[in-house]
């Protein structure tokens, strides 16, 4: 993917390009508000990463402004400022999604691909496949190897979300927030309970695991 | 024209003295005019009265009559008024009056007093046929005693009554200022340091003590918020140093290592510190932004039934990982005006809470209801309880009881409980289950929905 880092401090600029190259992706950085929005405006980016904070041209009028201008290119915000009104301004000025600084490599790198995925498949997808696995997105049905299994609502949006990431990490905190609505780190073990049931009930009868736990990335399924 | 510069109150009461000074002459000068009019109206009549007597008598026996009577009135004329009759030649022919030929009409005449000398007087001249003229006038000398009577009386009485209010605002001025200074010493007082100083409030119940009573409130508000502040900046330095020290520690561990193994589990363990003490400064932030209050904006309608029965299937899971039980009851329609996910929060953490301070086996009651009105979220168990006199304790920032140091946590999530609450207009409160702990969270029958 070719990304626009929009951040002025030098120690993240870095430290998010060694997380992204690393994966063949393309980044090129703006230090400022202004030329943020030139390049921006200039030439097709897959996906904008922009700070909240940055001299002359601060990040939420800088993606008003873009928006405005009907650039539809996905962004993820980054802040330093963790507080429910910020993320609120930054989702309602057109972000697609939203970290709070300081953040893990993981967390990053998923949430980029999640980004760069839901900007690649376009249209809205009814039936989703990875590997034996099949989801009717409709009917709310998952098939493994043909045969049903019957998920309860939370473990059917659990493994929706690890489906349309096939092949990629979801950490918990995207987890969180896409299947329980939560933005806040509950503190307690809700995903690794919930990620247990419906790990045994695709697996039943001594089937092979389908999704690999990584710590501090957190969770795959694999996409064959 | 600047009076008492520095001072508001000599302001004040120099404006009020100069305000008295300028309506007591006005009232002077009214005065003046109007009993100087009146009394030049009087004089005027009794000389219109003088003229037509005469004329009544012109009219009965010609100049002769006018004459006559002339002459009786040099007798015994009647007092401030004098007379003359002139012929066509321009001669007195009769009267007391030595005054030259005039115009007919009013006018204002200055004649010779025998025994005064020259003085003024008003005047009516008349035409008579044949070239007559009468003249009747009266002397001014009464009309200005009087005239010099009130301009003395007003004189010497604005002259008292500017001495009075000058003196009267001098002394409302030290008065203002006097009941001022406390409050201002007070001021002075804690800019320089000393905060426990309060303004003296005095008994009258007047302004000045309901403004004293004002500023003494907001000085316990903000000494009360300095001292949370206080309390907190030391907590948060006591509980950053233990998390902070271990991953150092680990950090100097690693400096010896060899193996990478070994080495990557100290990293994630320094990794899971250095994230314990981001989750730390995260719940702070929360509560010290619930504490402010401005979250009410976004609030909408947030139905309490189906958000508890939707977490109730994921907390029950939790529970029973943990070798617990909980039991949800949600009923139905439950509503108030609030932010969905902080309700969720606080709910997760009392039963978190729950969880982490109960033995297995224990029973967890998640329960929704409407009690008078009133929508009740309470998290009910039958654990050891929490004494009663450390219930109010434990909802302070940091504050963790001594049965539960070797528990995770961070002293907080309590307090996160009741500032969510807080930030709903809701109660936090927590109670005995008998046994067990029973938490309650109130919303009060205004805000629900």
């Amino acid at each position: 993917m070719r990304i626009l880092l929009a951040e002025d401090d030098v120690d993240t600029v870095e430290f998010i390009e060694t997380c992204l190259v690393n994966l063949d992706h393309v980044v090129s950085s703006a230090s400022c508000g202004e030329q943020a929005l030139l390049l921006a405006c200039s030439s097709p980016w897959d996906l904008i990463i922009l700070d909240r904070m940055l001299p002359e041209l601060d990040g939420l009028t800088l993606l008003r402004t873009l928006r405005g201008r009907g650039v539809t290119t996905p962004v993820l915000m980054l802040t330093a400022l963790g507080r429910i009104e910020d993320r609120v301004d930054g989702l309602d000025a057109g972000a697609d999604d939203y970290l709070v600084k300081p953040f893990a490599p993981a967390e990053l790198v998923s949430r980029v691909q999640a980004l760069g995925r839901r900007y690649a498949q376009g249209g809205i997808a009814t039936k989703l496949r990875a590997g034996p696995l099949e989801i009717e997105l409709i009917a709310r049905e998952v098939r493994r190897d043909g045969r049903v299994v019957t998920l309860q609502p939370r473990e059917f949006r659990l493994l929706e979300v690890l489906m349309r990431q096939a092949g990629e990490y979801v950490t918990r905190t995207m987890l969180l927030e896409q299947v329980w609505d939560f933005h806040f780190d509950p503190q307690t073990k809700i995903v690794e309970t919930h990620m247990s049931r419906l790990r045994a009930k695709l697996n039943e009868g001594g089937l092979p695991d389908l999704i690999e736990t990584a710590r501090g990335s957190g969770y795959r399924i694999r996409a064959t | 024209m600047k009076f008492g510069s520095g001072s508001a109150a000599t302001r004040i009461a120099l404006w009020g003295w100069l305000a008295f000074a300028v309506a007591t002459l006005l009232l002077g000068v009214a005065v003046y005019f109007a009993a100087h009019t009146a009394f030049s109206r009087q004089i005027d009549a009794r000389i219109e009265q003088a003229t037509t007597a005469l004329l009544i008598e012109y009219h009965d026996d010609g100049v002769r009559g006018v004459q006559s009577a002339l002459d009786q009135q040099g007798r015994n004329r009647p007092i401030g008024l004098g007379t003359a009759l002139f012929d066509g030649r321009g001669t007195r022919i009769a009267g007391n009056l030595a005054i030259p030929l005039a115009q007919p009409g009013w006018r204002n005449i200055v004649f010779n007093d025998p025994g005064e000398g020259r003085e003024k007087a008003r005047a009516h001249v008349t035409a008579l046929p044949g070239n007559h003229r009468l003249v009747v006038a009266a002397d001014l000398e009464s009309l200005e005693a009087i005239d010099h009577t009130i301009l003395a009386m007003f004189g010497s009485a604005v002259v008292v009554l500017l001495l009075l209010g000058l003196v009267a605002a001098i002394l409302l001025a030290r008065y203002l200022r006097g009941r001022l200074a406390g409050i201002e010493t007070t001021a002075n007082a804690i800019i320089d340091g000393d905060l426990e100083q309060r303004a003296i409030v005095g008994s009258a119940g007047d302004e000045f003590d309901r403004v004293a009573l004002s500023l003494n409130a907001m000085l316990d508000r903000i000494a009360g918020l300095i001292g949370n502040l206080r309390q907190v900046t030391a907590d948060l330095a006591h509980d950053l140093r233990t998390p902070l020290s271990h991953l150092r520690n680990h950090l100097e561990r690693m400096r010896g290592r060899q193996s990478l193994t070994d080495a990557s589990a100290s990293i994630d363990e320094a990794v899971a510190q250095a994230d314990n003490v981001l989750a730390l400064f995260d719940a702070i932030l929360r509560i010290s932004e619930l504490e402010e209050g401005s979250l009410r904006r976004a609030f909408t309608v947030v139905d309490l039934s189906a958000l508890v029965s939707e977490l109730g299937e994921t907390l029950v899971l939790l529970a029973e990982d943990e070798r617990r039980s909980l039991h949800v009851a949600a009923g139905s329609g439950v509503s108030i005006q609030g932010d969905r996910e902080l309700i969720a929060q606080a709910l997760t953490n009392l039963v978190e809470n729950a969880l982490r301070h109960t033995p297995p086996g224990s029973v967890i009651t998640l329960q929704v209801r409407c009690d008078d009105g009133d929508a009740v979220l309470t998290v009910n168990d039958n654990g050891p309880g929490i004494p009663e006199g450390d219930r109010e304790r434990v909802q302070q920032r940091f504050v963790r009881l001594e049965a539960a140091r070797s528990a995770p946590g961070h002293g907080l999530g309590l307090s996160l409980v009741r500032a969510i609450a807080q930030a709903h207009g809701a109660t936090f409160s927590l109670g005995d289950a008998g046994p067990g702990l029973c938490a309650e969270i109130r919303f009060p029958k205004r805000i629900t929905a």
